[in-house]
């Protein structure tokens, strides 16, 4: 046993993908305790908050302010309303409405803004210019007015009384808070999803569900597979031909489609994560069995177990003491690739939406669901679709390795 | 001789007994959906009557028409006997479309997608385990952790990732459907040079994920068999290496010949998620919507189909190793 | 060497297996299409024998660009007909129905229903005239109206259409038999539409009769006689008919239809170009609507430009011109973006007692409903809030506005996220925590709702998660539950079930008898009890005060009688909450892509042209007025 364990341990593939099982599991339950609280609670109102760190912008005027005279800062505040294609596109504007440009330079931000306000109309329809032109002209001429505000901003209270604005201090463009002195501070590393979740956090707690979802499915598929496999391939005759009619009903029915149509049909009040893992395990059984069953064939003639016969042995004895260790290697590796199958299986399942139908835990498939649904993918906010999938591969990932690697040691020809 | 018989005979007689399980399972699972067809129908053709009276009366119609309103045997019945004449009735969800019209251009597009999607994942694959297992060393190395890492990435995802990086992203390949937006289906050169680029993410996004799992299959095989005692003593003979791995291979195919079957066999389940994430037309994605319609005929019809290939796939290869393979000789001379 | 030649030899033929498949792929996949192609031939041949004007399609089959106006939204699977009285069909772009005015590309109607002023413009007919008793309305159609093969558009026309909706019981006749008892021709160009009368001699509803004008394509007489005859008056062969030879009116024909797009094209004959109705014909040759799996293949073919016009929800809309430098744009500029005509709205199940005995309970989550998180989130902003436009039972349109007494129901009104003011009236209405679980209690048994939308609705389905998240605050248990579409409208459409505690749905949207027809949605108990009941009062809400007055309003002339009478049902709505409504929404999504085409109608455009994607009621004047980029 020891020395199995050793040569185990030994095997480069299975240690990789150990160590990224196990990077998996302590972050499922270390994070929780860094960042604490529902990780389906909704904290953004809006949906798809960036990833970054968010300060809170009524803490951050109540804040003292130091006073840094920096450069640049000017300057970037006008190079970040005026871009060099803003000033292409009032170039446009400009020669549509014949407006004489010449001397005007790229670099004169202000003789840009001097002419922009002198010409630019609101209602005006230059020739070819579409709505969505015209549009881009009204959004561009709001922020360079922006520009004018003057040194300070206002800030101004309602009067408790009165209901009259009372200024109570003023914002100036050299005002600085430092960072960690503003009371409310919140990083989201990988940002809010469509609900407003924070979406590490919800990775975290979905990949827990995941593993879980996997451990279920797997332990039903293989128990069922392995007694199946057991009683089919050791009893032979009548009781094989049944078991191996079912499990040929289950091929000629491809599993996800049984899959499917099960799930469907389970009230969803009732498709927590767990019914939905026992379904995935109850569909995917037949081939462990099949191979369990062609294991036990070729060992239930060899002499030993014929030993234990001739001396009358029971059926179970011969069974545990006879047959399951010389195939408990075999059942080990079909456990894990029925672990990995099976969070595959509720991805999949999530993803048409058939998935667990759960609002109180978070699943891998789900969140993929939403991603998709709110179109994640094609609008470019990557941190809503691109953890979860690597996570998913990485998972999988992990658990083929090790078993690769349990191949290689168990199967001695398979080594490098 | 007499081995034979008896073994095609109790061959056959399994696969007649599957056959009519599964016409059973294909006719009963789908209407054990908990939801009523006729009433999603009925939702589409009354939206906007405020007259309730007359909505009841379109209800009972197609109740009428459908006959869902006979008892479950009886519509098994029916069911059967249409079957037979090749004729699935007319579709809930496209009603007043035929099934078998709507499977007659979906199976097209599905054979055009995953025959060559399977089949060169298939080769590439198993070229690859096969030069792994030969080479060994540096390239093994590299491989086997890829395939590893390729083969586990959901489909789903490979999906996804195809279409943002070439499509949305690198706009190189086009975004959806089976052919370009703006033309109409001819035997032209453009035409048939749109439908390949638009075949191009979905077949790949197949491809891509086949080609792990194979090689690690072919290249578990091949060294079982390179290790084989027949290979050592062949070589201890002197006979030419390049021969030698020749029947190495040839061995380490058989099984391999077999997944090849077998999945061609599934391949009429469809690409569900590589149609469903390019739009491409397909009996994958025809039967999920037939799901999430309770469309019974649609989904009998195209389970039916799967039933049929699957079955078939198996009963040849039974037959075909019945005959070739010594061992299963072996076991009928007993 | 030897090994370095094996690799060599090894990688070769990889290779060239890898050219071969490819090179097969490429082929066999177009040998597929040819299925649907034979189909298409023999579909296309008779259109083409009908309409010989039609140019021969051509010989390149690429659509020109710059002649194509490309939809996304509309049509979600193939075609399956082209039969104008059938109503079995999905064919969205040729016919369909919709709330804020009937699609007239192909079928026309007698009017065009213009949902941002009320008012029906005439399409086939030029005017119409009721009596004084509203038990008669006369119609005059348009001398110039003319089907495809270049006969007139008569009286008879409509009255056969009548005439076989009643027999098939078809789209036209179940919406409208209740209301309309005749139609005749009382000449070649005029005709009497007759109200149905209730029992006290006074038609059942004028204002149905009005709806039926803008709501019923008209089909030719001769065809509907071919149509009867060769499927010997069985109604069901009729419904069931796939009409390939059927004969239009409108500006547009089919031209191809297969798995993946339907194409039709302008009608170069088509009456419309006369000066009494639009002078010319519409800018764009063809009309192609691309079936996209799902919302996101759309939404990207619309990023990409391949499509013009697309009616889909797209979240967070701004994000493609500010972000993505997009040339798209809506038809306002900033948030909501469109014109919203319907709110959908969650629907409490009187068959529960606790929901129904408790107006307190109804009217306490209601209250605590976080609807700025719902606009927020679910609608991304593309709704007025509830601040902007009060709830009641109107929608925002300013038409529908004017129809009740903002000021005298103001005391009624909730903000919503009053988690304080929710407590406090169930605290005051008895529902107590009495064991302390955190959760209340009626009759001493925890109070237990589930919050119900069909799965995949993803913008609902947020709604009703924040529903939920409501009732957490309130000690109330609400658990969000999305089934199937298909298994949710069997059971909601079922008078007695008691399966769903609050569900949503959306009342209808516009037509001239709305703001009526709405409020009948949401108070009227003529739908309770009926079985698979499509209509309205899904929740089988009592009202006799209520059913009075929507009696009455359909009869009422006097502008301000009118106005006093929906102020009393909004009071009744808001005072008994049988419903609330979570968000505003419009009937059709309107983003377009200015690539190829502009001139779309926008709001400040001054042209009063609804945005219903160019196609749908008045909003196909667009179609007259498009222009190309550049």
């Amino acid at each position: 046993m020891k020395h199995t364990l050793r040569n185990i341990f030994h095997s480069s593939k299975f240690v990789v993908g150990f160590a990224i099982f196990m990077f998996l599991l302590v972050m499922i339950i270390v994070y929780p305790l860094i960042n604490p609280g529902s990780p389906l609670e909704q904290i953004g109102v809006g949906t798809f908050a960036r990833p970054g760190t968010y300060v809170s912008l009524y803490d951050a005027v109540k804040t003292t302010p130091e006073t840094l005279r920096i450069q640049d800062a000017d300057e970037k505040r006008m190079a970040n309303a005026l871009t060099t294609e803003d000033k292409v596109a009032m170039l446009e504007w400009f020669s549509a409405v014949g407006v004489d440009v010449s001397g005007l330079e790229m670099d004169d931000s202000e003789g840009f803004l001097e002419l922009w306000f002198a010409n630019y109309d609101e209602s005006a329809k230059p020739k070819g210019f579409t709505m969505a032109k015209r549009n881009y002209y009204k959004r561009l001429n709001r922020t360079v007015l922006d520009l004018q505000t003057g040194e300070a901003l206002v800030v101004a209270d309602p009067d408790n009384e009165t209901g009259e604005l009372v200024k109570i201090g003023e914002i100036k463009k050299t005002d600085y808070v430092n960072v960690g002195q503003v009371t409310n501070v919140k990083t989201l590393p990988l940002g809010t999803d469509n609900f407003g979740r924070d979406v590490l956090k919800e990775l975290v707690g979905a990949t827990k569900t995941s593993l879980g979802v996997g451990l279920v499915a797997g332990i039903v598929a293989t128990a069922l597979g392995l007694t199946m496999g057991l009683l089919s391939g050791y009893i032979g005759g009548i009781v094989d031909d049944l078991i191996m009619f079912v499990t040929n009903l289950f091929t000629v029915i491809p599993g996800f489609i049984l899959l499917i149509l099960i799930s469907y049909s389970i009230s969803p009040d009732l498709r927590g994560p767990t019914t939905v893992a026992a379904v995935i395990g109850f569909t995917s059984w037949p081939w462990t069995a099949r191979s369990v069953r062609s294991q036990v064939i070729s060992l239930r003639n060899r002499d030993h177990v014929n030993l234990s016969k001739l001396s009358g042995h029971s059926l179970l004895r011969i069974v545990v003491t006879d047959i399951l260790p010389y195939i408990a290697s075999y059942v080990v590796m079909a456990f894990i690739l029925q672990v990995s199958s099976g969070i595959l299986s509720e991805a999949q399942l999530s993803l048409l939406g058939l998935g667990p139908k759960t609002t109180v835990t978070p699943t891998l498939g789900l969140m993929m669901n939403w991603a998709m649904s709110y179109s994640a993918h094609i609008n470019g906010t990557w941190w809503a679709y691109l953890p979860v999938i690597l996570t998913i591969t990485l998972i999988s990932f992990s658990l083929n390795l090790m078993n690769t690697g349990l191949d290689q040691v168990f199967n001695p020809t398979l080594r490098d | 001789m007499k081995g034979y018989k008896k073994y095609f005979g109790k061959k056959i007689l399994w696969f007649l007994i599957t056959l009519v399980f599964a016409v059973i399972l294909n006719f009963v699972l789908p209407r054990l959906m908990p939801s009523d067809p006729v009433s999603a129908i009925t939702g589409k053709l009354a939206a906007g009557m405020s007259d309730a009276a007359a909505v009841r009366e379109i209800y009972e119609h197609y109740q009428e028409e459908f006959g869902t309103n006979k008892p479950m045997i009886v519509q098994f019945g029916i069911f059967v006997k249409n079957m037979l004449r090749g004729n699935f009735g007319k579709s809930f969800s496209q009603y007043p479309r035929e099934v078998s019209d709507i499977l007659a251009t979906s199976v097209g597009w599905t054979v055009a997608l995953q025959l060559p999607a399977i089949v060169v994942g298939w080769l590439i694959g198993n070229i690859l385990g096969a030069m792994a297992a030969y080479l060994r060393k540096g390239f093994d190395k590299v491989l086997l952790p890829v395939s590893i890492f390729f083969g586990n990435i959901p489909a789903f995802a490979m999906a996804v990732i195809l279409l943002v990086v070439f499509g949305v992203e690198l706009k190189i390949a086009p975004l959806a459907g089976g052919y370009a937006a703006d033309m109409i289906p001819n035997l032209s050169w453009p035409f048939i040079k749109s439908v390949i680029s638009h075949y191009q993410l979905p077949f790949w996004s197949i491809v891509l994920i086949s080609i792990g799992g194979q090689a690690i299959g072919m290249r578990s095989m091949s060294i079982y068999e390179l290790n084989a005692d027949y290979v050592k003593y062949s070589r201890f003979l002197g006979i030419k290496d390049s021969k030698i791995v020749g029947y190495v291979f040839r061995n380490a195919m058989l099984p391999q010949i077999t997944g090849l079957a077998l999945s061609l066999g599934t391949m009429m389940g469809g690409a569900l998620v590589a149609e469903k994430i390019f739009s491409y037309p397909g009996l994958g994605s025809t039967m999920y919507k037939a799901v999430l319609a309770s469309d019974y005929p649609l989904i009998s019809a195209c389970t039916l189909i799967i039933t049929i290939m699957v079955l078939l796939a198996n009963f040849i290869l039974d037959i075909v190793y019945g005959f070739i393979d010594p061992r299963v000789k072996a076991a009928q001379l007993d | 060497m030897k090994k370095m030649s094996k690799i060599l030899a090894l990688l070769l033929t990889l290779a060239m297996v890898c050219g071969m498949f490819a090179a097969c792929g490429g082929s066999s996949a177009p040998a597929a299409t040819e299925a649907p192609k034979a189909t298409e031939a023999q579909a296309a041949a008779p259109a083409a024998t009908e309409a010989p004007a039609e140019p021969a399609p051509a010989d390149d089959n690429t659509l020109p660009r710059n002649e194509t106006l490309y939809f996304a939204g509309q049509q979600w699977g193939p075609v399956n007909s082209w039969n104008i009285v059938g109503t079995n069909q999905n064919n969205s772009m040729a016919i369909a129905g919709n709330a804020g005015g009937y699609r007239s590309l192909m079928f026309e109607t007698l009017f065009m229903f213009d949902f941002m002023s009320g008012e029906k413009k005439g399409l086939l007919a030029d005017s119409y005239e009721w009596n004084d008793d509203l038990t008669e309305m006369t119609v005059t159609l348009k001398d110039a109206a003319k089907w495809s093969d270049g006969t007139p558009v008569t009286a008879a026309d409509v009255a056969a259409t009548w005439e076989v909706a009643l027999l098939t019981n078809n789209g036209t006749g179940g919406s409208y038999k209740a209301y309309v008892d005749t139609v005749e021709a009382t000449g070649d160009k005029t005709l009497v539409i007759k109200s149905k009368l209730n029992d006290a001699g006074k038609p059942v509803n004028p204002l149905k009769v009005e709806d039926f004008l803008t709501g019923t394509p008209i089909a030719q007489a001769a065809w509907i006689k071919t149509l009867r005859e060769r499927c010997n008056d069985d109604p069901t062969a009729i419904l069931n008919d796939k009409g390939e030879d059927v004969v239009w009116s409108g500006p547009y024909t089919k031209y191809f239809a297969d798995e993946q797009k339907v194409v039709l094209v302008r009608d170069d004959n088509y009456w419309g170009q006369d000066a009494s109705m639009w002078g010319k014909l519409p800018v764009p040759k063809y009309i192609a609507h691309n079936i996209y799996a799902d919302n996101a293949a759309g939404e990207l073919a619309l990023k990409a430009g391949e499509v013009d016009v697309c009616q889909q929800f797209i979240g967070n809309i701004q994000n493609l011109w500010l972000e993505d430098d997009l040339p798209i744009s809506t038809f306002y500029d900033e948030a909501p973006y469109g014109v919203c005509l319907t709110m959908p709205t969650a629907w409490y199940n009187m068959n529960i007692p606790v929901v129904k005995d408790n107006v307190a309970l109804r009217k306490a989550i209601a209250m605590a409903t976080d609807y700025e998180a719902i606009i927020a989130n679910a609608m991304t902003n593309q709704s007025p809030t509830f601040a902007e436009v009060p709830r009641s039972l109107m929608n925002p349109t300013a038409g529908e506005q004017a129809l009740y007494d903002h000021e005298a129901v103001k005391d009624l009104q909730w903000a919503g996220n009053d988690i304080e003011g929710a407590n406090k009236l169930l605290d005051e209405a008895g529902l107590l925590d009495t064991d302390g679980d955190g959760w209340r209690e009626y009759n001493g048994e925890k109070i237990s709702l589930n919050a119900v939308c069909p799965n995949g609705w993803s913008d609902w389905q947020a709604a009703m998660q924040i529903v939920a998240a409501a009732g957490d605050k309130i000690g109330i248990s609400i658990e969000p539950e999305y089934p199937e579409w298909d298994i949710m409208q069997t059971r909601f459409t079922d008078p007695s079930q008691t399966d769903y505690a609050i569900f949503m749905w959306s009342p209808d949207a516009a037509s001239p008898s709305m703001p009526w027809g709405r409020c009948n949605q949401f108070l009227s108990s003529e739908f309770v009890g009926l079985q698979n009941n499509w209509s309205g009062n899904w929740g089988q809400y009592v009202n006799e005060e209520a059913d009075k007055i929507l009696k009455e309003i359909p009869l009422t002339t006097d502008e301000a009688k009118k106005v006093e009478l929906y102020t009393e049902l909004v009071k009744i709505y808001l005072t008994d909450v049988p419903s609330f409504s979570l968000m505003y929404r419009p009937n059709l999504f309107h983003a377009v892509n200015e690539s190829v085409w502009t001139n779309f109608p926008s709001a400040d455009d001054g042209r009063n042209i609804p945005p219903a994607d160019c196609t749908d009621g008045y909003g196909i004047r667009a179609l007259y007025e498009l222009e190309l980029v550049g």
